[in-house]
């Protein structure tokens, strides 16, 4: 054995010493803690984990994990500031369901380095779609109506704050109406903002088309007090319009401005991919809602995507929107970068090549 | 621009037409042509008559009220095709073709009866979400570009008496959804017959034929449907239990099949009371190990997930390692109580219960693989007891 050999074996031992020492549990991050019900440890519950507040969720979690028979868990993540929330459903000895939860009450979590402790938080009982439970004697009540006439079976949606637009799932309740369009909602005393909506398909979410029916209650926000149902007055819908609909789209994310991407969205064999959407995202991660998005490629697969200002922003493609990854979509992301990045300047226009997506089944 | 006019009028020669709005009840006869979107308001009943052939040209035709079609042709370049829309089973499309649409049928949510149809050269020929419910019978789904009948979002849509032939990807497949009922439907040369994948896709799916497809059978992603009464014919390969999917496969006539039954990743099916018969091989274990799936398997599953990105993986339905967790991890994979054929009987009467039957390829014949630089021992096939006569009633 020459000392060459000797001295290349020791470097390669060292090296993997190194990366060996780099992989310890001591550099892991992330965030533990432990759920509480009645200040009793609650075992298999679901933690989740967002990152963003509670106003502004729109997606699914960034991460989940469940907790332990002690209720203890431990979630690694990388750096960054996380929102937390407890969940569980169970059934009772009675044979009731229920659901539990709360947010952390020190939320939000910075994780820098290491296992950052979350303090441990006691997850309340709920009531059907995420409020506090509410006695039967307090809520509200009322008649949905279009042009006059009652409407059966639309959907009624509480929102606890109106921060979002009263728009997407941030809302705590959703109830239907019955056929003859009258609600009753019990509800804890409080102040809500409502919105009713009736969908063609009869769906109980997703995107607003032209043809659906829809309002926000005039007498926004409604004070509900304790011992009333509150009886509201005409709550009437309105028609959405199909060029509204279209101009709103036209100007919300895909405002033609100064600043722009464009490319081809391709599949492994190069050849073009229509019908796919490019996405814009601020955030390295690519969850939440993209800050800008292309019209769908055409059979070219070219797509521009404007820009509100210069900057750094992360590049994916989809053939949806919203909603979960299903099979047989399109999907993936730019990879001139390995974190999918591109760096823009104002009023630039430029050309990113190549996005190759490749189906999800 | 609204559209009034055709009640009970037949047109016999293509008219142009725009944007319309059928909101009274209508009749078309005859031949149309649109290039824009036609959409059928709630309360309007829109009735296509027999022989009626329909163009769309960029543009299809959506249904929140009520259609009726018999007997007529939905075609087009480049169009959407039908989408029902939270319709009853008072909307009926029965004996009719409909072809080249991005889409064919795309049924959100609701109960259409869709009878005798012919889905062709889509690329999808029938969605359905939105828990819907309804029928499909007598239809046939061929050559779609991607899949013939795609059922997802647990909608329980009825599929009964339906040939799939020639779909360039799956004949069918069922996502999160339960069918009420999966029965007596015929799949020939498909890419993939039928595909059963992800948790909680958990359907029965019986007296089924498939023939000459690449795959006939696919159960992927921790789904654990019942398989039971199908005849599976002359397919490259016929079961193929992937990714830790655990279905109760009984009641099957396997048959002339390249693989009867493949299992890999971690699957473990409960295999009884089949009758394989004349395969190249009848069961193969391919990456298939417990000791593997207890010291990488959560591992492997959280590495693709995150490989996936956050931006493609995100809102997919989250599934939990104890949603996955196999009953039991012992290194076997039960298959006792099948009918191995009149040579595979004898031949297990001369080898005993130990042996190493010639017709199934499991860790007696390849002790172990090799994952990332190690070695795993394959697992083994517990075929004892085995049936001395077949265990269906099942006729080519």
């Amino acid at each position: 054995m020459n000392n060459t050999y000797i001295k290349y074996t020791c470097l390669v031992l060292l090296l993997l010493g190194y990366l060996l020492s780099a992989c310890t549990p001591e550099n892991e991050s992330g965030l533990s803690g432990q759920l509480l019900f009645q200040d009793q440890p609650l075992a298999s519950a679901q933690l989740e984990i967002y990152l963003k507040a509670d106003k502004d969720r729109s997606v699914q979690p960034f991460a989940i994990t469940t907790t332990d028979a002690e209720g203890r868990y431990q979630a690694s993540l990388p750096e960054g500031s996380y929102f937390v929330i407890g969940k569980k459903r169970e059934t009772t000895d009675d044979g009731r369901t229920r659901m539990l939860m709360a947010e952390s009450p020190a939320n939000p979590h910075q994780v820098v380095d290491g296992i950052a402790s979350v303090a441990s938080f006691n997850l309340r009982e709920m009531g059907r779609e995420g409020l506090p439970v509410a006695d039967d004697q307090t809520g509200v009540s009322g008649l949905i109506t279009y042009q006059g006439e009652p409407v059966s079976r639309a959907f009624i949606y509480i929102y606890t704050e109106n921060d979002a637009g009263l728009t997407g799932p941030s809302y705590g309740e959703a109830v239907q109406a019955d056929k003859e369009g009258h609600f009753t909602i019990n509800l804890p005393v409080g102040r809500y903002s409502l919105v009713a909506r009736k969908r063609a398909d009869g769906s109980r979410s997703g995107a607003l088309a032209p043809g659906d029916l829809n309002a926000t209650y005039p007498g926004n926000p409604v004070e509900i007090s304790s011992g009333e149902i509150l009886a509201l007055n005409d709550f009437a819908l309105t028609k959405v319009d199909a060029e509204q609909h279209a101009q709103r789209l036209a100007d919300g994310v895909f405002t033609k401005t100064e600043t722009l991407l464009r490319g081809q969205v391709v599949d492994a064999d190069d050849l073009p991919v229509s019908d796919v959407y490019v996405f814009a995202y601020l955030d390295s991660r690519m969850v939440g809602k993209p800050v800008h998005m292309s019209v769908p490629t055409g059979a070219d697969g070219d797509f521009s995507l404007f820009l509100s200002d210069g900057g750094t922003y992360y590049i994916g493609a989809r053939s949806a929107f919203g909603g979960p990854l299903e099979p047989g979509e399109w999907v993936g992301t730019f990879d001139g970068q390995a974190d999918h990045s591109v760096t823009v300047t104002r009023g630039a226009n430029d050309d990113l090549g190549s996005i190759i997506v490749k189906e999800f089944w | 621009m609204r559209f009034f006019l055709l009640i009970a009028i037949p047109l016999f020669f293509a008219t142009p037409a725009a944007a319309l709005v059928v909101d009274q009840d209508t009749v078309w006869d005859g031949q149309h042509s649109f290039s824009e979107d036609v959409q059928v308001l709630p309360g309007a009943t829109l009735t296509v008559a027999p022989g009626s052939q329909l163009n769309f040209t960029g543009a299809g035709l959506e249904v929140s009220g009520r259609l009726v079609a018999e007997g007529a042709e939905f075609s087009g370049e480049n169009w959407e095709g039908l989408r029902l829309k939270g319709v009853d089973n008072s909307t009926r499309i029965t004996d009719c073709v409909i072809k080249g649409a991005a889409t064919g049928i795309f049924v959100q949510g609701g109960a259409p009866l869709l009878e005798g149809l012919t889905l062709s050269a889509n690329k999808v020929g029938i969605e359905v979400r939105g828990k819907a419910a309804g029928k499909v019978t007598n239809c046939l789904f061929t050559e779609n570009l991607k899949v013939g009948l795609f059922i997802k979002d647990d909608s329980t849509t009825s599929v009964v008496d339906c040939r799939f032939a020639g779909n360039l990807r799956y004949g069918a497949y069922l996502y999160h959804a339960r069918p009420q009922m999966f029965q007596g439907n015929l799949f020939v040369n498909n890419d993939t017959g039928l595909m059963i994948a992800y948790h909680g896709t958990d359907p029965e799916v019986l007296d089924n034929r498939f023939e000459k497809n690449k795959i006939a059978v696919q159960v992927d992603r921790a789904a654990r449907p019942v398989l039971r009464g199908n005849l599976l014919l002359g397919n490259q390969t016929g079961f193929y239990i992937y990714r830790r999917s655990d279905p109760l496969v009984t009641g099957n006539r396997i048959e002339e099949n390249g693989v009867g039954l493949l299992v890999a990743y971690s699957s473990y099916p409960e295999v009884e009371s089949n009758d394989f018969l004349n395969n190249e091989m009848a069961l193969k274990l391919e990456f298939q190990s417990s000791s593997w799936e207890a010291q990488r398997g959560a591992d492997a599953r959280a590495g693709e997930t995150s490989a996936r990105s956050a931006f493609a993986g995100q809102g997919m339905r989250s599934v939990s390692e104890e949603d996955r967790r196999a009953k039991r991890l012992d290194g076997m994979v039960n298959a006792g109580n099948n009918w191995w054929g009149k040579e595979g009987t004898l031949e297990l009467a001369n080898i005993g219960s130990n042996g190493n039957p010639s017709f199934i390829h499991d860790g007696r014949d390849q002790t172990t693989f090799t994952d990332e630089g190690e070695d795993y021992p394959l697992d083994k096939v517990a075929h004892s007891p085995w049936r001395k006569v077949p265990a269906t009633e099942i006729k080519r």
